[in-house]
């Protein structure tokens, strides 16, 4: 064929079909809304109101046989729904494998044959890790394929996805009399981990519910820090890196901490010097404060003085080997890590006594640490496939479920009330047997969770992560340039990536 | 001139016939065409819309060449990525060549083992590339890494390998106490790892393709040469030199393709950093972290631009010089 008249014939017709891609509406959802005109999802008006104090007074609107939105915009149109004999279908897409997948099976079947309304949720691995899953949902969105009725999100994944229009404000079916949560169901949830998924992007709208929780920690080896004369892992900021450059010595190849490329370490420590990644609202990140520059100048002087070292990315959880190989004398990491940590441990020569403590703070009587975790969220399907995979996820947290699913995976309960169940199990683990001060620790967290503080629940947050840690590696670790010119660069670009990733008005 | 009259009934069969075969044609064409038309062409042409368009998870608005025009910015990311890419694509081919054809030229002779010596540096080739290059980060790992070990036996100073963003001229000068200018820095030390991990993966290959170069110049041009006194390296010289160019122009184009285009091992070892972020890993990221679908395919584009450019420019200076 002759080229020379194949590039201009390419060329007329790709504007063509870019012309006619003016035209063309963003994609309708698969069902369509009931005549009814339901409010903007951005104006929900139940959306503001802390579900604890909202579920009882819808309680008492008895429900009418309407028209049912997509997705259901009031407690009222749940409440109409009746997904008996209809055979709802809930795909999941999730992330979980080994034993966690395991639980997760276990759960998913006991739901499938006990609820009463014929669901049957089927779980889909989407990925290794949550980018994994966020990246197949994305391309869903983008290719107009089918999406799962639940997934797993961060909370800036699922603002994200709110952003394109397919995410379900839980609302509606937590305040719903037939299928919702009573108050004092309600009140058994830690209101933190509630609270955490409400969007502030998004006229607080709930785009996920928390079946799991984690908290950066600080791991220490106990062993090692009686040899430098520490009788217990640092309390404060100071003694922390004191005993870390006591610890590093590079011709051993030992180090007192890693910067593993996580821009939840950096946060972490933005938090222990009593700062924020971004405004409470959501409307502007602000990680130029005072505190971010303390934590970024003390991670440069931590690489300067030798006392730190860099983790290659290519080594995935790299930090657990070197500190189970008496490499590393902290690790500051999320406490999930806790079963792996205690795996590893245990198959080295020398295993040693280590523990979880909380992230050591510049003002100990003033903590504040990063609390984070993935929630699970319903994305627009069909009103019944939503209901459906709501029902699922409130069967997931009850109690029995929530303090199993706790035991197995290490995540922290969501409950108040089967926090005791799962601290009592991780004690009477065998993995932790040989560690009974770690197994100690996990029933810590529980008291720390007051302390909680949210890195950034907005659309856009992971490029901002990447820009983060790009940041840090280049003036903390490499030490190439002013920590807070650097913040204030960094903050420029993280603010045009919130705008850029704003909800459209 | 006398015109001679075919019967009607003659022409219309012919016609039918030519008819039938075309369609049969077209039939046993149609399940490929179908796969290039709906997996490149489309493919292509939708790419090209999507490059129009300010388009993350969907269009949005109709932008023209806008995300053309900010990858030609002149602080624009593209421009770094691309001095990235050409840098891995000049330190890698002359290298992986060079090594490629002396090791296939010594296996081209009668030597013990030669079997054992091919199928020893194939292995790399046909090994996962994901596995080997994680494999090959962990050798680099600068406090843990086998790599450094060794250089610390030796009294050497250990070096960041993959983790290291300084030029490698400045490393070098700074070594002997000389402070290089910014603009001669040099690739990092980052890259030139890559360069060295891509030389180990490719040069087995391609010393496979030499191998069938070298097998195909005639034994007859040799001892003529020999009987006319020409010693190892005139023959090589002037023989095999020359007639295995169009094996070295063939390796020499394909190679520098996949030097453009390359991706798995570079995001394995170092997801970009530390000046290794070349086109495809700016294209991945801004398709997959920052969800800019409509400006990574705007720079996937330009990238087929440069590639095409470079091609034809190889096939013009350095195809004169290939002996058929």
């Amino acid at each position: 064929m002759n080229f020379r008249k194949l590039v201009p014939f390419t060329v007329a017709a790709a504007i063509a079909l870019a012309a006619c891609g003016t035209a063309t509406p963003t994609a309708a959802p698969t069902s369509a809304p009931a005549a009814t005109a339901a409010p903007a999802a951005t104006t929900a008006p139940a959306a503001t109101a802390a579900p604890e104090a909202t579920a009882t007074t819808a309680a008492t609107s008895a429900p009418a046989a309407a028209q049912v939105s997509n997705p259901p915009k009031t407690a009222d149109e749940v409440d109409s729904m009746d997904l008996t004999g209809k055979n709802v279908q809930v795909l999941f897409w999730h992330r979980y494998s080994g034993s966690s997948i395991s639980k997760v099976m276990e759960i998913v079947n006991d739901f499938n044959t006990k609820n009463p309304y014929g669901i049957t949720v089927k779980l889909e691995q989407a990925g290794a890790n949550y980018q994994d899953v966020y990246n197949k949902i994305n391309a869903a969105i983008q290719g107009g394929g089918d999406l799962p009725a639940l997934t797993i999100a961060y909370q800036n994944q699922a603002a994200t996805y709110r952003g394109q229009n397919v995410m379900v404000d839980l609302t509606p079916f937590i305040q719903s009399k037939k299928y919702g949560l009573s108050a004092d169901d309600l009140k058994d949830f830690y209101p933190y981990f509630l609270k955490s998924d409400k969007a502030p992007q998004f006229n607080n709208e709930i785009l996920g519910w928390p079946t799991q929780r984690s908290m950066e920690v600080l791991y220490s080896n106990l062993d090692w820090l009686k040899q430098l004369g520490a009788t217990e892992p640092p309390k404060t900021l100071k003694e922390f890196e004191d005993l870390a450059c006591k610890a590093s010595d590079k011709a051993k190849g030992t180090y007192g901490w890693i910067w593993k490329n996580d821009a939840s370490d950096f946060a972490s420590l933005v938090f222990a010097y009593g700062g924020e990644l971004m405004k409470p609202d959501g409307s502007a990140y602000d990680f130029n404060n005072q505190a971010a520059v303390d934590a970024l100048t003390t991670i440069q002087r931590m690489f300067k003085n030798g006392c730190a070292v860099e983790l290659p990315k290519s080594e995935a959880y790299g930090e657990q080997n070197r500190f189970a190989n008496g490499k590393l004398l902290f690790v500051t990491s999320s406490s999930s890590g806790l079963p792996y940590y205690a795996s590893t441990i245990n198959k080295v020569d020398k295993p040693f006594q280590w523990t979880i403590t909380m992230h050591p703070q510049a003002d100990p009587a003033s903590p504040k640490v990063d609390l984070y975790g993935a929630s699970w969220s319903v994305l627009k399907t069909t009103p019944e496939q939503e209901l459906g995979a709501w029902l699922f996820m409130k069967f997931f947290t009850e109690k029995d479920n929530t303090a199993a699913w706790a035991t197995t995976s290490n995540y922290m309960v969501v409950r108040q009330s089967a926090a005791q169940t799962a601290i009592d199990n991780v004690k009477a683990s065998k993995s932790f047997a040989k560690f009974p001060e770690a197994a100690a620790a996990y029933g810590d967290l529980y008291k720390w969770i007051q302390y909680g503080a949210v890195e950034a629940p907005v659309a856009g947050y992971d490029p901002v992560r990447s820009l983060i840690q790009d940041m840090v590696t280049k003036v903390g670790v490499k030490g190439d340039g002013d920590p807070k010119a650097a913040l204030d660069e960094a903050v420029k670009q993280a603010n045009d990536l919130l705008a850029e990733f704003a909800p459209k008005k | 001139m006398t015109a001679t009259k075919i019967a009607p009934s003659k022409v219309s069969a012919s016609r039918s016939r030519a008819i039938r075969e075309a369609l049969l044609a077209y039939g046993l064409l149609s399940p490929a065409l179908l796969l290039f038309l709906g997996f490149t062409v489309f493919p292509l042409i939708f790419g090209l819309v999507i490059s129009l368009y300010n388009w993350r998870t969907g269009p949005t608005d109709f932008i023209g060449l806008a995300n053309y025009a900010r990858a030609l910015q002149p602080d624009s990311e593209m421009w770094r990525a691309l001095g990235a890419t050409v840098a891995y694509s000049l330190l890698s081919v002359p290298i992986q060549l060079f090594i490629a054809l002396v090791l296939a030229y010594l296996l081209f002779q009668k030597i013990r083992g030669k079997s054992f010596f091919r199928v020893a540096l194939f292995l790399p080739y046909v090994t996962s590339t994901v596995a080997s290059a994680a494999v090959w980060a962990r050798l680099y790992s600068p406090d843990i890494g086998v790599i450094n070990q060794v250089l610390h036996f030796f009294g050497i100073q250990p070096l960041q390998w993959l983790l290291e963003d300084k030029g490698i001229f400045t490393m070098i000068a700074s070594g002997l106490g000389v402070t290089l200018p910014a603009g001669v820095t040099g690739p990092s030390l980052a890259l030139v790892s890559i360069v060295i991990y891509t030389t180990w993966v490719f040069v087995g290959y391609d010393m496979t393709i030499f191998l069938a170069g070298l097998g195909n110049i005639p034994a007859e041009l040799y001892e003529v040469a020999k009987i006319d006194g020409a010693g190892g390296w005139a023959l090589f010289r002037h023989i095999t030199l020359p007639l295995l160019s169009p094996t070295t122009f063939f390796l020499s184009l394909i190679t520098i393709i996949g030097t453009f285009k390359a991706f798995n091992h570079i995001w394995v070892m170092t997801r970009g950093d530390n000046g290794t972020t070349t086109a495809s890993i700016l294209i991945y990221r801004q398709l997959y972290e920052f969800q800019r679908a409509g400006y990574a395919a705007a720079l996937a584009f330009m990238l087929f631009t440069v590639i095409l450019i470079v091609t034809i420019l190889q096939n013009r200076v350095a195809g004169r010089q290939v002996n058929y």
